[in-house]
């Protein structure tokens, strides 16, 4: 059954439709990989799933629920979480504290008990913080503030906070951004033990080696419109996303990533066993 | 039809003071990025150098002699004649003052603080309005100017057939302000420089480009926006009767108004929008005599156009949550998480309770168990900015708004139709206890806080700040000085009668009609306590943690599922509840309530001692609570400087701490001074004879210097300044200075203590911060 699934989704800013009749659909269990060159808009859709920018035509269904006007916070009590891809840590708050902010579901009268009582946070909280922190190895960091930590860190800890607001899908932009080759593997590990834990996991990246890896089914966006979808396997060696990738001019970055995955789409084709890490892809 | 036009015309008047204060402060902001709230008093300043000049013949100086000697001074009089000089020479005074002034405000204090965070920017510019009124009141006096008009005076008998005499000053006031706004406006659309300002305005790299510095740019937007201020009030002002440093300084807030219709962007629209605002006010007016209008708008209809206006341009202009990509402000000083909470109340209450049990009768010390109050109180209040502004972010400069609902709903609820001695006039009301009539005025703050806070579930930063300020003007008129609503006549106060708990009287004035009633300071002790626990709980929850997330980034705080707009609203009412509570106390301390307690200045003043206190912290409040006016540092230093008369310095000082504070130390003193206690009280508990030795050695001359320079100082200035005080305090400033300088060196400040485990070294009891004044 899918768990999420958008009907002619669109989404205009002025006169740029940065998502056009956009049809996506994520299963439950499964791990469903979004890719693009730079504006594509791979971000609006998260946004516009999550509620921060307006849908201007089109649907979206959530686990059998209606989204249209829904806040952001409703829909994350959903259960749907997302995380964002310029980091949006609380910095006044420790690694912990970030985490039992996403896992904590207040009540109207909780403010009162909290101006009452002397500090307490309930042991089911604080046991799914610490399996947050845990999974991603963020047991040492936990007490310490964001700004001490490192970039590839701070990712994580980004990814730790989405996972402690107990997701039933969660929406990842750009997780891989900035992590060096084997963080970024290890990363991809890391989702497919969530994947086992009954998280369904949505998943925007560059980093072509991460997705092709690890998804079970992938949709590529170009303009704002989805040009290609299929397991990682067929995207591959589909035409038009190869179009995609080469035909357009952003940058360097996304010219080697481009280059990188000609190569090793060529490579597929001769070995179709071969699967060579990636580094072309690596986009900051 | 005709009053109406012609009340709508006679409005204009003033509108055109609005009008061109409102265009200073497009300039200044499409100049510096910085919503000046100091216009109305650089226009005050400037109007009142040249009747200064012009009557009596002096030049006062922005500035006071701060030099604490008798034969070295700091020139502040310059005298020009025996006599008054004549227009034009004080015209050119009044406006090279402007200039200087202009150039002060960008130099001294907004070129330092143009990478900092909105609230520094805010408190920036409300410490250079407190620093001019401050200095105002000095110079010239803080009672009522009539300025001679030099607008013709004649009248224009049947003014456009309308059938009444319009005054010929007000036609002139509307022209030259038209005038004045297209020749500004031409200035800014068609010379290079007016080009490289809109370039700068939205990227710096434009104006160097045009071959301009952006510093130098803005400094002569500060300049003109000034000067433009100053010619304003001198042309425009007298047209609106007497003038006072204070009245004149408010006119920013129809002027923000004014300036937000134009989107503090165009100069033509924040000109009618001014001569609007004015015109509205004048018809409000004239009709609040007849019938139909509702009684209780009749005397603060005027003051609520402004607050209408700016609610409603901001609220429709708002977003309820920030767009991506919007520009990261830059942040406020991280809110420590609190420890050792309940040692320091011990230890504190102790100092407290002995110190309360020592000053009563204590002769000339008594004054001290007031002024204890006076900063608990204080502490109280900030408490308040501490939740709303250090917690969630969000500026409110309303709180001793809504600590003056819960006193005047209080007495209300107190009142049962009797006179008093401070009021002949009876006020009905239902003659409550104290507990549940205390109780009725913090619910009325609480709910009147989620009312002022609505506008922040989509204002935000500097512009909140104006809409809070609107209301605080608002409220004043509308509810404290509004007799059909209190039944106060003649500026008499309500009376509040004194509490009582478990047949203990907790009046603040004992007997011999001093207040210094051991009882009533513990009362007021036991309430601070408790909402040091509040909030101390507040910090250390979860509702805590949602503030600091909503305060950090209100994007990933709702994809984090916070309800945002709740979070602001919730914390808008706790923080009008404490403030509510701080209201009552001032109550029961004062024994009534009057409206002159909680005008919006008010508000400014306690902001900024919380501010130079440390805005986001507990200790701050304390801090700021005993740097408070009329406060424990203010009446220490008093006691021991007599002649220096220290209290015609706070607004000043407080001015000038918040401008230096904002730029040098956005913590505020409290994290800055933690550290140091802390190695004190280290230090103090382990410390044994050898270690008393080597400390001696150490910090002895640097204690005998400052004796001796505190010896020499005092004859310098005046007589009465303690023998023994003088050096004595001369002694442990320079072993704080020493401190503060060690600390410096060793690497800034030590770092803050987070996090859920309580710092290894816990610090024991500190020393009274006696030396900080
Ligand atoms: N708030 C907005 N207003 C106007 N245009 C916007 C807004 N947000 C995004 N856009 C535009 O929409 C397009 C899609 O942007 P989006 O950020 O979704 O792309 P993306 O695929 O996430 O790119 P990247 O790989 O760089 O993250 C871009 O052209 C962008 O400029
Ligand atoms: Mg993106």
């Amino acid at each position: 059954m899918a768990l999420l699934k958008t009907y002619d989704m669109t989404v205009r800013y002025g006169g740029l439709a940065a998502n056009a009749d956009v049809n996506l659909e994520v299963p439950e269990g499964k791990l469903v990989g979004l890719i693009g060159p730079n504006g594509a808009g791979k971000t609006t859709f998260i946004d516009a799933i999550t509620g921060f920018t307006n849908v201007s035509s089109g649907r979206v269904e959530f686990d059998g629920h209606d989204l249209e006007g829904m806040t952001p916070d409703r829909r994350a009590h959903l259960g749907l979480v997302r995380t964002f891809q310029s980091l949006e840590l609380f910095e006044d708050l420790t690694v912990r504290e970030n985490l039992l902010v996403a896992a904590e579901k207040p009540t109207w009268w909780s403010f009162i008990v909290d101006l009452l009582r002397p500090p307490k946070t309930s042991a089911e909280h604080e046991a799914r913080v610490a399996g947050a922190l845990s999974v991603l190895g963020l047991d040492d960091i936990a007490d310490r503030l964001p700004m001490d930590l490192s970039h590839g860190q701070r990712k994580l800890v980004g990814v730790a906070r989405a996972l402690a607001a107990k997701p039933k899908l969660l929406l990842l932009d750009e997780p891989a951004a900035g992590l060096d080759t084997t963080e970024s593997q290890l990363l991809g590990q890391h989702l497919r033990t969530f994947l086992e834990t009954g998280t369904t996991i949505f998943l925007i990246d560059h980093d072509m080696g991460l997705v092709l890896n690890v998804c079970d089914y992938i949709y590529v966006l170009d303009f704002g419109k989805i040009i290609a979808e299929g397991t990682p396997a067929q995207i591959r060696k589909d035409p038009a996303v190869i179009g995609a990738y080469l035909g357009q001019s952003a940058g360097e970055a996304q010219a080697k990533a481009g280059e990188a995955l000609a190569a090793r789409t060529a490579a597929a084709a001769s070995d179709a066993s071969e699967q060579a890490p990636d580094q072309g892809g690596d986009h900051v | 039809m005709s009053d109406i036009i012609f009340f709508l015309l006679a409005g204009m008047g003033l509108g055109s003071l609005y009008a061109m204060l409102g265009a200073g402060l497009v300039i200044v902001y499409r100049g510096s990025g910085v919503i000046n709230f100091a216009q109305g008093a650089f226009a005050m300043y400037g109007v009142f150098t040249f009747d200064e000049a012009r009557r009596n013949g002096y030049l006062r100086l922005p500035w006071f002699d701060f030099l604490p000697t008798y034969s070295l001074n700091v020139p502040v009089d310059i005298k020009l004649g025996d006599e008054g000089v004549s227009s034009p020479v004080a015209f050119v005074l009044a406006v090279a003052m402007a200039v200087m002034i202009g150039l002060m405000a960008h130099f001294l204090v907004f070129r330092p603080l143009r990478s900092a965070a909105p609230l520094g920017k805010v408190i920036g510019s409300l410490g250079v309005m407190l620093y001019l009124q401050g200095v105002a009141q000095n110079n010239f006096g803080g009672t009522g100017r009539q300025p001679e008009a030099i607008t013709p005076d004649g009248v224009f008998d049947n003014f456009l057939g309308l059938g009444k005499a319009y005054p010929q000053g007000t036609f002139s006031a509307i022209v030259f302000a038209i005038v004045m706004g297209l020749v500004l406006w031409g200035v800014f659309q068609f010379t290079r420089f007016g080009l490289a300002t809109r370039a700068a305005s939205s990227n710096e790299k434009g104006a160097v480009l045009l071959g301009y510095s952006p510093q130098l740019l803005a400094a002569l937007n500060w300049v003109i926006a000034s000067v433009l201020a100053t010619v304003a009030a001198i042309v425009l002002g007298p047209t609106g009767g007497s003038l006072t440093p204070v009245g004149l300084s408010a006119l920013v807030v129809a002027s923000l108004g004014a300036a937000l219709i134009g989107r503090l962007q165009s100069i033509l629209i924040t000109v009618a929008g001014g001569l609007s605002i004015g015109a509205v006010q004048s018809l409000l007016v004239f009709w609040s005599s007849d019938d139909w209008f509702p009684n209780f708008l009749r005397s603060g209809a005027r003051d609520v156009v402004p607050f209408v206006v700016i609610g409603v341009v901001l609220f429709l202009r708002g977003k309820k949550l920030p767009l991506r990509g919007t520009v990261e402000e830059k942040r406020l000083p991280l809110a420590p998480y609190p420890v050792r909470i309940k040692q320091h109340m011990v230890i504190w209450s102790a100092v407290v309770i002995v110190a309360a049990i020592l000053f009563e009768g204590a002769g000339a010390r008594s004054v001290f168990s007031l002024a204890l109050v006076t900063s608990m109180i204080a502490s109280i209040l900030m408490l308040s900015m501490v939740v709303i502004t250090g917690y969630v972010g969000q500026i409110s400069l309303a709180q001793l708004s809504f600590a003056g609902v819960s006193a005047f709903v209080m007495a209300r609820m107190m009142a049962d139709g009797s006179t008093t001695i401070s009021n002949p006039f009876p006020v009905s009301g239902p003659g409550l206890p104290w507990p549940i009539a205390a109780l009725i005025g913090v619910i009325t703050a609480i709910v009147v806080g989620i009312i002022v806070g609505l506008p922040a579930v989509r204002i935000r930063g500097v512009q909140l700040a104006v809409v809070t300020v609107a209301f605080a003007i608002s409220l004043q008129s509308l509810y404290f000085e509004n007799q059909s609503l209190t039944q106060l006549s003649a500026g008499a106060p309500a009376s509040v009668k004194p509490a009582s708990i478990f047949g203990i009287d907790l009046k603040s004035i004992g007997d011999k009609g001093l207040k210094d009633r051991p009882e009533f300071v513990i009362f007021v002790l036991v309430v601070l306590l408790g909402c040091i626990a509040l909030v101390a709980n507040l910090r250390r929850n979860g509702t805590g943690r949602r503030f600091l997330a909503v305060r950090a980034n209100e994007r990933a705080a709702a994809a984090a599922g916070i309800n945002v707009s709740r979070q602001k609203l919730l914390a808008f009412g706790i923080a009008a509840g404490i403030a509510g509570v701080g209201g009552v106390m001032l109550g029961f301390n004062q024994g009534d309530v009057s409206s002159a307690g909680f005008v919006y200045q008010a508000s400014l003043a306690y902001l900024a001692f919380a501010y130079l206190g440390g805005i986001t912290s507990i200790n701050g409040a304390v801090v700021g609570g005993l740097l408070a006016p009329a406060g424990f540092i203010t009446v220490l230093s008093g006691y021991f400087l007599r002649d220096a008369n220290i209290q015609d310095y706070t607004t000043i000082i407080g001015g000038m701490g918040m401008v230096v504070t904002a730029i040098q130390n956005p913590n505020g003193i409290a994290p800055t001074l933690q550290p140091l206690f802390q190695h004190l009280g280290r230090w103090l508990r382990t410390a044994r004879g050898a270690e008393w030795g080597a400390a001696i050695k150490r910090l002895g001359p640097v204690f005998v210097l400052g004796v001796v320079i505190g010896y020499l100082i005092w004859p310098l200035r005046v007589d009465t300044y303690s023998k023994f005080w003088m050096p004595l305090y001369g002694g442990f400033l320079a072993l704080f200075i020493r401190g503060i300088y060690k600390q410096a060196r060793a690497g800034g400040h030590a770092p803050v203590p987070h996090g859920n485990t309580p710092t290894p070294v816990s610090a024991g009891a500190a020393p009274t911060p006696v030396e900080v004044g």
